[in-house]
């Protein structure tokens, strides 16, 4: 587990991020601040009703609002589009596919599937010319929740299906129906998980300008794939590639939403081609609630087969995928991850694991930092603490029985190979942790006061460095997954990085100049990322999402910048008379190895070398310039994981909860920056907090939806979550140079589970058994009511 | 999020403000801070043609302490009020309620004639000025009048104010000298609406009877709720538990919550009886700190 070891330097030190004074100054750009000249902007009409038949559609009083340039329907649309809005995501080969339109021809599935779109002088004119078009609709009755879908008589969303399953897959790994029929106790549960949303900052949001001439497109998006998108808007609008440049400057927030391919961005390409004049399309925060991607929303059956002493001998579950009206372009990619990942960290012989696809008039279900995983992590670690509950054992004692052990690595599960681990020791780490931390004392006090504290603890893994391009096209990925990086050093000894990856915050500028600084020798000043530029800028498969940024393009760039610093040591050695064997670079400057005070020469003077006073100094046989480039498509995925312990207080008489203390002990191989990796940690854990007790889409029983804005759509302000604090492990992946693995999903993921884990544990006198999320306090409450009547008729 | 269009007519005075909205008719709307009317313009909820700015009414913002009552400009802000040393001294239970009104950003812009006229049962303001048994002051084209609390919350949202009419001051009798008060208000992060909020002020006397206690319930019916019969339970008495849960009970019967996303009419009961309990022990331990002290 060493081979990946790097030497202490700037690879893991705590340095602050080269993005901040901009982001935090506000003078960052986004793409709401490009401005064109001549620029229209655009705004959607948006379908009234879950499920419809659009019987016409009468744009001409529209038109006719001063300042209009253009409207487009469904029908033109389609027209105008080579291929329906694509989805990357096949697993399933059977599934039936819903090849659905950027804007909708002749049958609406959702509350805000876009109808219309309209092209004026600003975006006040465009909402005001939206009151003008008018749609008659054939309404038809919903199909507003999973029951409704399964229903023997429940009409069909999409006429041509038998029923309203897209899609349905069963994954075995051993003998299950075995290990349940010979197991000493089977404990089963069925989970609801709400459906909820990352809601950036910065909403999603699009500038198109199509030249007329040289049907060249120049696009600014707010997109954490710019090289995915480019090469499905060439698919949809029937462009080859080459006549596409996608711009992406700082992205206020992605978490996943923004990897996603949505209508807007090809109907801005499209009114532009229209009108002649560039387009602007920014999703307000109104529409964000039904236009951006939903995610989370599952039903999963749970069954474990486990002997009496708590060895969990089979596995069973299914997960039934709450979709929306038509498929988003991650298809069933989450859904099919909840449960593929099903048995967690655990060395669970016999799995069955069953996805099915429902589709109902809600709106797309796509990409969600965590995607299928929280999910996954609530369904095996809710059946631990039921199997413990059940055998009468701590529930850390039944997951320390069933962690994988170290030497089982790499470990085949039921889809994937986890490639390294201790997850026994995570799990010890953090037991000890809370202790030293007196969590259970402050509990016992609270106790008598009449305060009801509990400690709750779940452990998870997280798929990360996705990944190894072949097994994922096998897998159903219609795109690649490696990662290409660039690395330059200048005439004058600077270092510039080209990135396919996008910045959204996540300090990928300042991980990248880490990456390249403490390979090549040179201060971090001296390192700029360029990034957001497909002209330009390297190819980056997937996208800015699954984890893989900082592990696929620091590899990638950790292997170009060792070549580049090769070609630097050769040049310095010529100079200097010396053996490249022999120098060292430290802080930019080149000199022999134990001799301080020696000769020496600097990064500026290599440059100089190598680009403009060439004679005397570049050697023989080697050309000028000082370029790399590298390509990471890797053998593996890496696998991280951690364990998250919390600490909250119960309020019995409101079900009201508050998360006192929360505690992560991680493990995501060689860290770049753990300040960067513990602020990603707390921001996934701020969301996982927000799924566990606050945030739900609440749709009402006629399939609109009631949670539109912010007041009812409960994000989790600074107030509500508490002081978080992470200790790290490191165990490489070796099969990534610098031993990295992804995290940046891994804070949303184990989060619910910890949290229901410890609410229960608060109430020791009550059996709760918390299978449905959020945990608001009236559920909490009832649930309480319930716990409590059982109890005193028992 | 645009709004439509409206024409926007800054006053430059109560009288033409009053002008405006004579001549606008029903279709116009006052902006008084904007932390409600600004969300349903932008989101087209309220096509007002137009909206009559009182921002610029400096006449309308002061804060005046007539001796037995406390006068308080419509155009105030929260903020202002919340700080005042003024207010805290006649009327302690008002800043202790407004710490609960959104954020400071919000309460730096709101104003508290605005939350009043918004009517929003869940909101804070309101429950004070029924509890405190507030009068507000319009004035319209027929000149001013003056509107006892109980009389000017109609229903969610809605107030007796017509349509022409202008909220410019309300006025706050002083609290008697002694008054303990407490807000107990449950709401889902910190800032949102109250799910229910209970505002309470007391007066124990030096024998540890109740000499006077108000009591009101924000979020737990179409308008701000004065649990009267609580408080006739509890005047005279010296506060024991199976009294305050008694007095809780009473106030809870007294609401008339609805169902919403965030909770049902039987967990906001729930909720009632348990602030309210809450709320009269707070009153009771904090007057006997204060004795003690």
């Amino acid at each position: 587990m060493t081979s990946q070891q790097l030497p202490p330097g700037l690879i893991g030190a705590r340095t602050r991020r080269k993005e901040d004074p901009r982001l935090l100054t506000g003078r960052a750009q986004f793409v709401d601040d490009v401005v064109l000249p001549g620029m229209l902007e655009a705004a959607v009409l948006r379908s009234p009703h879950p499920h419809a038949r659009i019987s016409s559609i009468d744009i001409s009083a529209a038109l006719t609002v001063p300042g209009v340039f253009a409207v487009l329907t469904g029908h033109e649309v389609r027209d105008a589009c080579a291929t329906p809005q694509p989805v990357v995501w096949r697993m399933i080969p059977d599934q039936r596919m819903t090849d659905q339109y950027a804007l909708a021809v002749d049958k609406v599935r959702y509350v805000g599937q876009p109808v219309a779109v309209v092209a004026a002088t600003d975006r006040y004119v465009a909402e005001d010319a939206l009151g003008h078009i008018e749609v008659e609709y054939e309404v038809l009755d919903p199909v507003v929740t999973l029951d409704d879908a399964l229903a023997a008589d429940a009409p069909l969303l999409y006429e041509d299906w038998p029923d309203n399953v897209s899609c349905r897959q069963t994954i075995p790994k051993g003998d299950a129906a075995t290990a349940f029929a010979e197991a000493d106790v089977v404990v089963t549960e069925t989970l609801t998980y709400g459906r909820q949303m990352g809601a950036p900052l910065e909403t999603r949001g699009a500038v198109m300008s199509w030249d007329p001439f040289t049907d060249h497109l120049e696009c600014w998006m707010s997109t954490q794939s710019p090289n995915l998108t480019r090469d499905l808007l060439g698919e949809v609008l029937g462009l080859p590639v080459d006549h596409i440049r996608v711009r992406t400057p700082h992205v206020g927030g992605g978490f996943g939403n923004k990897f996603d391919f949505y209508a807007e961005e090809v109907l801005a390409a499209l009114l532009s081609k229209r009108t002649g004049r560039p387009v602007k399309i920014i999703e307000d925060r109104l529409e964000s609630f039904v236009a951006n991607a939903h995610s989370r929303e599952q039903r999963i059956e749970v069954s474990v087969a486990a002997k009496a002493d708590g060895t969990i001998t089979g596995m069973r579950g299914t997960v039934w995928a709450v979709l929306g009206g038509q498929l988003a372009t991650v298809g069933i990619g989450p859904c099919w991850l909840s449960m593929a990942l099903m048995a967690g960290p655990y060395d669970i012989p016999n799995v069955e694991a069953t996805v099915v696809g429902v589709v109902t008039n809600r709106s797309p279900y796509g990409s969600y930092r965590g995607w299928g995983q929280p999910k996954a992590n609530f369904a095996h670690e809710r059946i631990i603490e039921k199997l413990a509950h059940e055998l009468g054992l701590p529930a850390n004692d039944v997951r320390r029985r069933n962690l994988i052990p170290a030497d089982k690595f790499p470990y085949p599960s039921q889809v994937f190979y986890y490639d390294s681990g201790n997850y026994a020791d995570c799990l010890d780490m953090a037991e000890n942790a809370v202790a030293e931390r007196g969590w259970r004392k402050r509990c016992d006090a609270a106790s008598n006061e009449g305060r009801a504290l509990g400690v709750g603890y779940s452990f998870h893994i997280e798929i990360s460095a996705l990944g190894p391009s072949k097994i994922m096209n096998q897998a159903g990925l219609q795109h690649s997954s490696f990662d290409e990086e660039v690395v330059r050093i200048d005439s004058a000894g600077g270092v510039t990085v080209r990135t396919g990856l996008s910045a959204m915050g996540q300090g990928i500028e300042t991980a990248l100049a880490q990456v390249a600084a403490h390979t090549l020798g040179v201060p971090l000043d001296s390192v700029t990322v360029l990034h957001g530029d497909t002209q330009t800028n390297p190819f980056t498969g997937y996208g800015t999402g699954a984890s893989r940024g900082a592990a696929l393009g620091g590899g990638a760039l950790l292997r170009a910048s060792t070549r580049l610093r090769d070609k630097v040591l050769r040049i310095a050695g010529h100079v200097l008379e010396a053996s490249p064997d022999d120098l060292e670079i430290a802080d930019g400057v080149i000199s022999v190895k134990g001799a301080p005070g020696g000769p020496s020469i600097t990064m500026r003077d290599i440059g100089d070398a190598a680009y403009r006073r060439l004679d005397g100094k570049l050697p023989d046989g080697e050309d000028p310039t000082l370029e790399e480039r590298d390509v990471l498509d890797p053998d593996n995925v890496a696998f991280s994981y951690g364990t998250t312990a919390v600490l909250v207080e119960v309020d019995r008489e409101t079900g009201r909860v508050d998360v006192l203390d929360y505690l992560l002990v991680h493990d995501c191989g060689t860290v770049i920056n753990p300040m960067i990796v513990d602020g990603q940690l707390h921001g996934g854990a701020t969301q996982g907090i927000g799924g566990a007790l606050y945030e739900e889409i609440v749709y009402s029983p006629e399939g609109q939806p009631l949670t539109t804005t912010f007041m009812d759509y409960l994000i989790p302000t600074a107030t509500e979550i508490p002081r978080f604090e992470t200790l790290h492990m490191t165990t490489t992946a070796d099969h990534i140079p610098g031993g990295f693995k992804g995290m940046g999903e891994a804070g949303t993921i184990g989060a619910a589970s910890a949290i229901t884990a410890a609410i229960e544990d608060a109430l020791p006198d009550l059996t709760l058994h918390l299978a449905r999320l959020p945990v608001s306090p009236p559920r909490l409450l009832d649930a309480i009511d319930v716990a409590t009547a059982s109890k005193e008729n028992s | 999020m645009k709004p439509a269009p409206l024409d926007h007519v800054r006053a430059t005075g109560l009288d033409h403000a009053i002008e405006t909205l004579v001549a606008a008719g029903e279709d116009a709307k006052i902006l008084a801070g904007g932390q409600s009317l600004v969300p349903l313009l932008a989101m087209r909820l309220a096509q007002p043609t137009t909206l009559v700015d009182l921002g610029g009414l400096r006449e309308l913002d002061y804060i005046r302490d007539d001796g037995d009552t406390l006068e308080i400009g419509a155009m105030t802000r929260s903020r202002t009020v919340e700080t005042s040393p003024v207010v805290a001294g006649a009327v302690p239970l008002l800043p202790a309620a407004l710490r609960y009104v959104g954020h400071v950003t919000i309460r730096n812009r709101g104003t508290i004639g605005g939350s009043a006229a918004h009517a929003d049962p869940a909101a804070e303001v309101p429950s004070v000025l029924r509890a405190l048994d507030a009068e507000l002051i319009a004035s319209g084209p027929r000149g001013p009048r003056t509107i006892a609390a109980r009389d000017f919350f109609d229903s969610f949202l809605l107030t007796t104010l017509e349509p022409d009419e202008i909220l410019t001051a309300i006025r706050i009798p002083r609290q008697p000298s002694g008054s303990v008060v407490a807000v107990e208000e449950f709401a889902r992060r910190h800032g949102d609406f109250a799910l229910v909020a209970v505002l309470g002020a007391a007066h124990i006397d030096s024998s540890g009877r109740i000499a006077e206690v108000r009591i009101s319930i924000a979020g737990a019916a179409p308008t701000p709720v004065r649990a009267d019969a609580a408080e006739r339970l509890l005047v005279g008495r010296t506060p024991t538990p199976e009294l305050v849960r008694a007095a809780a009970a009473a106030a809870s019967d007294a609401t008339d919550p609805g169902s919403d996303i965030h909770a049902p009419a039987d967990y906001r009961r729930t909720l009632a009886t348990v602030l309210t309990r809450r709320c009269l022990t707070r009153l009771v331990a904090d007057t006997e700190r204060t004795e003690a002290a």
